[in-house]
């Protein structure tokens, strides 16, 4: 097994050329991708996460971080995919139809996919019928929302109306959060889970998968 | 006493009948007059009428001209949305300066030349025509990384940091310059105070801000102080790493959210700093009562000491409850100097 260490510091020092060029080496020389995922890249992100909650990393160094693991992921996801190995689960994550605010759903997608989940970027503005057909044609198992604006937080309820509509509302746990998002209002509009910070959302995903 | 002598009074140190009351109402003060918040963000008019009508209602000392953070982005040449009932914003994937090299090209747009900050300027005006002998009247700008976002793509611009110092320097040389001239021509107008919105300040870290940002914050604040205005420093978010810096800008009145204990920004930023805010304008100014929201300010207002401007930590939200809107103003008048 080769040492984790240095796959592991590129992508804590958001060091993209470095995590590729030794991800590439490391697959050249017959490693197992998934042992670079799990003994490099996913430590890296948790180590990632745990210092964004310590106020020791910020976004910037959380977004270089995300930038180098999705370099090292993009030459191992096909791998994985050919040898049918399956992620922690499948999130559907986009801002709600009326907020173009992105960067915390950004920083929750990052973390997600650090965390071992395959993450469905839908971007922003997503409607309804977006996460449904992703729900639907890509067996998402996680619907993740995110809103910056009060003026937006209706359409959570509106997305999670729809899935009901849909008949997909119990294939899926759907997780919302965002600035003005508070447990009361995951509660009330029916939401299966909240977190107030993106660390905390990879947690909420992972018990979500498991309930 | 009226309102404008109160503030300035209580800015400059000097005795006042109460607390001054300045929270931010946007959305809120739109919805006092049943407009379209499009309409709002384009027209002086509504702005100006929405912004008279709530602080007449409810007793703040002053009026705004703030709406959304696109105005000035809006006249770079940036792609931004309308929406009928929310705010203007920047379409991220069309960033105006997806391609760097477009800043070399890239002009300070007039703000006098009939654009969104025009509009801005003429709402000012007529603020100041209508109100400007009783209230405050505030005129807005960004700050240079809340602009440089608008103008970069907040994502890209949070990457730059590691991968092209030197071109966010030169972005925020630019943003600064503009910022400068909209600032003149507002306080030409008769602003009484400048607000500086910097929200993504709060998201770098207190490396970044003191070595990247602060600078440029100084080199606006100075400037606008510099032309006789005074200026009130909003930062969104979390700021309780940066605190120390921020003081260290000796803006006006520093305005703060609610993420920042404001106990630790008066032991920060020193005595004489004016504070305003922090309350949360979700879980405690909407989602409270008003026995509630007076609790909270009392706490607010004996964490921060005398040097205390009574407001929400960040924009009140629209479906706030009136009697926790006249709460806030209630408090104030209730704390008699």
């Amino acid at each position: 097994m080769p040492d984790p260490k240095p796959l592991y510091d590129a992508v804590l020092t958001g060091n993209a050329q470095e995590a590729k060029a030794l991800t590439q080496q490391a697959l050249d020389e017959g490693v197992d991708p998934l042992v670079l995922v799990n003994e490099s890249m996913v430590p890296a992100m948790d180590e990632v996460g745990r210092r964004f909650q310590a106020n020791e990393y910020f976004v910037p160094e959380l977004l270089i971080s995300a930038r180098a693991m999705k370099a090292a992921l993009d030459l191992i996801r096909p791998l994985l995919a050919s040898r049918g190995n399956q992620p922690v689960g499948r999130v559907a994550i986009g801002t709600v139809k009326g907020d173009l605010h992105d960067i915390g759903k950004n920083l929750v997608a990052s973390l997600l996919e650090g965390g071992g989940f395959e993450v469905i970027d839908l971007g922003v503005n997503v409607p309804p019928e977006q996460f449904i057909a992703t729900v639907k044609d890509r067996q998402a198992n996680i619907v993740a929302m995110s809103a910056l604006l009060t003026t937006t937080m209706p359409a959570m309820k509106t997305t999670i109306e729809a899935l009901k509509q849909a008949g997909v509302r119990d294939q899926v746990k759907v997780l919302v959060g965002g600035a003005p998002i508070t447990q009361k209002f995951a509660d009330e509009i029916g939401a299966d889970g909240y977190s107030e910070n993106a660390v905390g959302a990879v947690a909420l995903a992972k018990q979500a998968i498991k309930a | 006493m009226k309102p404008r002598e109160r503030v300035l009074n209580f800015l400059e140190g000097k005795p006042v009948d109460h607390l001054p009351c300045m929270p931010i109402t946007m959305m809120y003060a739109c919805k006092q007059i049943g407009a379209r918040y499009r309409d709002y963000c384009t027209d002086y008019r509504i702005l100006a009428e929405g912004q008279i009508r709530t602080a007449e209602k409810f007793g703040f000392d002053y009026v705004n001209t703030m709406s959304d953070p696109a105005r000035e982005a809006a006249d770079c040449g940036a792609p931004i949305a309308y929406f009928d009932h929310q705010p203007v914003a920047l379409i991220e994937d069309q960033a105006l300066l997806a391609d760097k090299a477009k800043l070399l090209a890239l002009k300070t747009p007039d703000p006098l030349g009939g654009g969104r900050m025009h509009n801005g300027i003429l709402a000012l005006r007529l603020l100041k025509e209508r109100v400007g002998n009783d209230l405050i009247v505030e005129g807005w700008v960004e700050g240079p990384i809340a602009e440089a976002a608008d103008l970069r793509g907040i994502n890209t611009l949070m990457t730059d940091f590691f991968d092209d110092v030197s071109f966010v320097h030169d972005l925020f040389s630019f943003v600064v310059g503009m910022e400068l001239r909209f600032a003149r021509e507002q306080i030409t107008a008769g602003a009484d105070v400048i607000g500086i919105g910097d929200a993504a300040a709060s998201l770098v870290g207190p490396r970044i801000y003191q070595e990247m940002v602060l600078p440029y914050e100084r080199q606006l604040i100075e400037g606008i102080h510099s032309m006789g205005g005074r200026t009130r420093l909003h930062i969104c978010g979390n700021t309780r790493s940066i605190l120390g810096p921020m003081g260290s800008l000796h803006a006006t009145i520093v305005d703060l959210d609610s993420l920042a204990p404001i106990g630790e920004a008066r032991n920060q930023m020193g005595p004489q700093q004016i504070l305003l805010g922090n309350l949360n304008p979700v879980t405690v100014v909407r989602d409270g009562t008003p026995v509630t929201i007076r609790a909270e300010l009392a706490e607010c207002h004996r964490a921060a000491g005398d040097r205390y401007i009574v407001g929400a930590g960040c924009e009140i939200p629209r479906d706030t409850a009136e009697e926790n809107v006249a709460a806030l103003a209630q408090y104030a008048q209730s704390v008699t100097q």
